[in-house]
């Protein structure tokens, strides 16, 4: 029964994935919805990043104690300043450990 | 990336691509192994047998999905709110799927099944962006199925380990997460449209978060999309 509800929901997952990959499915994108496309990523990720820096337990925390801000405005100048992902991602973490269970423990 | 843009053939530049994509994916990967841990390890808290907690991982391959769906098994709910309440959460995979036609649609059935399967919010995270002749599907395949694959050992291990494992939501590993995406999102606002967009995917995103609004991450999406585009117009179509 369980592997059973795992496959319906894989069935569900996988055709929200594939849908509109499918070349057959009737469908022409005309230039401005192409152009609304094109905001697609930075518009999911932001929506993805930001409520896990600017809420913690569904409450809005906006703090100068929260870490994740601190942490995410130094990300920001070093992706802005050297747009390299990795070294981004490791130094504001490395940062953020430190705030999180050292500074504000 | 700059290299990627003319088809190239040879077994080598393939593995060329394959790996770049891996590397490339790296930072995302690492990120996501305390939460395929969790998985693991929460899957058997919830009862479910190794082999149904392996295959979440292996065969819906969805993260928040699937923790969401072992805590309703675990709840004893109905197969049927189920799959409304992985629709709400799946369906921002469609604004994925919608804006990699251009780039995945004409490859070849087999191709399109594995890119489909492996798109993620990671992979969209990494190939959304890229142009039409950036992208390449070599690369793509490296960064997914790698991403894939750690997935899955970091659920074998949470499977096995189970109870072993401290709660590692505590330490706030999920700021890995965002501080990738910050750093793929940052360097991609060239322009006030864009801008604008991402202003308004924060204060949306964060607004429905705290209203708790159920499917919140694709209302967020769509309002920022729409905020750029109508800011592009008003300005008179400059992106």
């Amino acid at each position: 029964m369980i592997l059973l509800s795992i496959l319906a929901m894989t069935c569900l997952v996988f055709l929200s994935r594939y849908l509109f990959l499918e070349p057959r499915l009737p469908l022409r994108l005309s230039p401005a919805v192409q152009r609304l496309l094109s905001y697609s990523s930075p518009a999911v990720l932001t929506a993805i990043w930001a409520p896990i820096v600017f809420t913690h337990d569904s409450r809005l925390s906006i703090g100068a104690n929260n870490p994740y801000i601190w942490a995410a405005v130094l990300a920001g100048l070093i992706a802005w300043k050297t747009k390299n992902v990795l070294l981004t991602t490791v130094v504001s973490m490395v940062v953020f450990l430190i705030l999180n269970l050292v500074v504000w423990a | 990336m700059t290299s990627t843009a003319l088809p190239e053939t040879t077994v080598d530049s393939k593995l060329r691509l394959f790996w770049q994509g891996t590397i490339a994916m790296l930072p995302l990967s690492i990120a996501v192994l305390p939460w395929g841990l969790l998985a693991g390890s929460f899957a058997v808290e919830a009862g479910l047998t190794p082999l149904e907690s392996q295959a979440l991982s292996a065969v819906l391959f969805a993260g928040s999905a699937q923790l969401v769906a072992t805590g309703m098994i675990k709840a004893g709910a109905g197969l049927v709110t189920m799959l409304i309440t992985t629709f709400f959460i799946t369906s921002r995979h469609l604004l994925y799927s919608v804006s990699m036609r251009g780039k995945i649609s004409p490859l070849p059935l087999r191709w399109r099944l594995a890119l489909g399967f492996l798109l993620t919010d990671e992979l969209f995270a990494l190939c959304g962006q890229q142009s039409e002749k950036q992208f390449n599907r070599w690369y793509a395949l490296g960064a997914g199925l790698s991403f894939y694959l750690i997935w899955n050992l970091a659920t074998l291990v949470g499977i096995v380990a189970g109870n072993y494992i401290p709660s590692l939501n505590d330490i706030g590993l999920d700021f890995a997460v965002a501080a990738t995406f910050i750093a793929i999102v940052v360097p991609n606002i060239k322009s006030i449209p864009v801008l604008v967009s991402v202003i308004a995917a924060l204060i949306l995103s964060v607004s429905l978060a705290l209203l708790n609004v159920e499917g919140s991450l694709m209302y967020a999406s769509i309002g920022a999309m729409l905020a750029g585009y109508f800011t592009e117009l008003g300005l008179g179509g400059k992106a």
